[in-house]
């Protein structure tokens, strides 16, 4: 307490006061003092801008940083996306091409039709067929992510997870799908489902809410067996969460292409490999 | 009257020379500051008071500005630097404050 109230109390340094004294005992007074004063205040003005002007910049140079970072994203997003479509595109044009060169001869259109089924099995070429389409989205009021603070453990049982989705595709497939797409993005057996922070990554392309899993299989048989299995009861346990869903039959599903199937290091085995495994 | 414009021409010369603090003397800015406002607010409590004294002022700001690094700066290299700044703001904002009132009750008798 005695160290508030000192602090408090002898809030004027107490060398005025004993200047005071002195001048009152008859010490004459110094001919440089507006010299000195002079450039004391210069000092304090100097001091005093020189932090604001520092506070200053540093904040404008920290929002310039990161209004270009975010231009740079947008830029690059928009690249990557113009290069997705001439990717597309040429896919196209090179499928277009091997068509006409194998529908030259006998053997070659038979190899066309297998190469399309092979394609279309794999995920490689689109597909169409009747099948049916699951709907999940976000509980309402479930804020986006981008302002959730993770420190106060903001409810957010509401959001479908990667594990949910995962779930739901295997169930999907377990029902008897033959061709599965989220989002528009095809699954192959190479597909992952993922998280990175809060969003949901297909093949390492974040998605967003709602989720839209298209299948295509057995129009009777395909939503019977999802929704009266496994899948359905889990639908049951996440809408308890407040998450929505649906699940409907379509006549006719048009699933795209996967946007890559790549083998990097399987490669068809040559026959003599064949032979000498025995099987 | 010509200490004003030696303030006036400091405040000038900062925002326009803009000059560049070196980095390792960024981290005492602050405080700096704190304790040149310490200064200036009993140097204004002291002209108030009539009892003002140019050397005094100029020798008071210059030490606390010095001693309120310092201390920082030890406060650094012992790891306890925020601790330090947070108690050297504590203690000249509460002085601060003090003389601001002195100079209010000067000012307006209340």
């Amino acid at each position: 307490m005695l160290l508030l109230r000192n602090l408090v109390e002898d809030s004027l340094d107490e060398g005025y006061a004993r200047a005071a004294a002195r001048r009152a005992a008859g010490e004459p007074a110094r001919k440089s003092a507006v010299v000195v004063l002079t450039v004391g205040l210069l000092l304090v003005g100097l001091l005093l801008a020189t932090a604001f002007a520092q506070t200053r910049q540093r904040a404008s140079s920290a929002a310039t940083a990161r209004d270009a970072l975010v231009a740079e994203v947008e830029q690059r997003t928009a690249a990557n996306d113009r290069a997705q479509a001439r990717l597309d595109q040429q896919r196209a044009a090179v499928q277009r091409a091997q068509r006409q060169v194998l529908a030259l001869s006998g053997a070659g259109t038979e190899l066309a039709d297998q190469l399309s089924r092979l394609e279309a099995s794999t995920g490689a070429g689109p597909v169409t067929g009747p099948g049916m389409v699951v709907r999940l989205d976000d509980a309402p009021g479930n804020s986006d992510g981008s302002d959730v603070d993770p420190r106060t453990d903001v409810d957010n049982s509401g959001r479908v997870t990667d594990r949910d989705l995962q779930t739901v595709v295997n169930e999907v497939w377990a029902a008897g799908a033959e061709a599965v797409s989220v989002n528009g993005q095809r699954l192959t057996a190479l597909s992952a489902i993922r998280a990175a922070g809060d969003a949901v990554l297909v093949d390492f392309r974040p998605l967003t809410p709602p989720y839209t899993i298209e299948a295509v299989g057995d129009p009777h048989k395909l939503r019977e067996t999802f929704v009266g299995g496994f899948g359905g009861s889990y639908l049951q346990v996440l809408q308890g969460y407040g998450i929505t869903y649906g699940v409907e039959d379509r006549d006719r599903l048009k699933l795209a292409a996967s946007a890559g199937v790549r083998l990097r290091y399987a490669a068809e085995p040559q026959p003599s490999e064949t032979r000498s495994n025995g099987t | 009257m010509i200490a004003a414009i030696g303030l006036v021409l400091g405040i000038v010369a900062g925002i326009f020379l803009e000059p560049t603090v070196p980095t390792w003397l960024q981290p005492y800015l602050p405080i700096a500051v704190v304790a040149a406002l310490d200064a200036v607010f009993g140097g204004l409590r002291a002209l108030l008071d009539g009892i003002f004294d140019d050397r005094v002022f100029v020798v008071s700001f210059v030490a606390n500005v010095l001693v309120a690094a310092l201390i920082v700066y030890l406060g650094d290299q012992l790891g306890v630097g925020s601790q330090l700044s947070t108690g050297v703001v504590v203690v000249l904002g509460i002085r601060i404050f003090s003389n601001a009132a002195a100079i209010r009750r000067q000012l307006f008798r209340a």
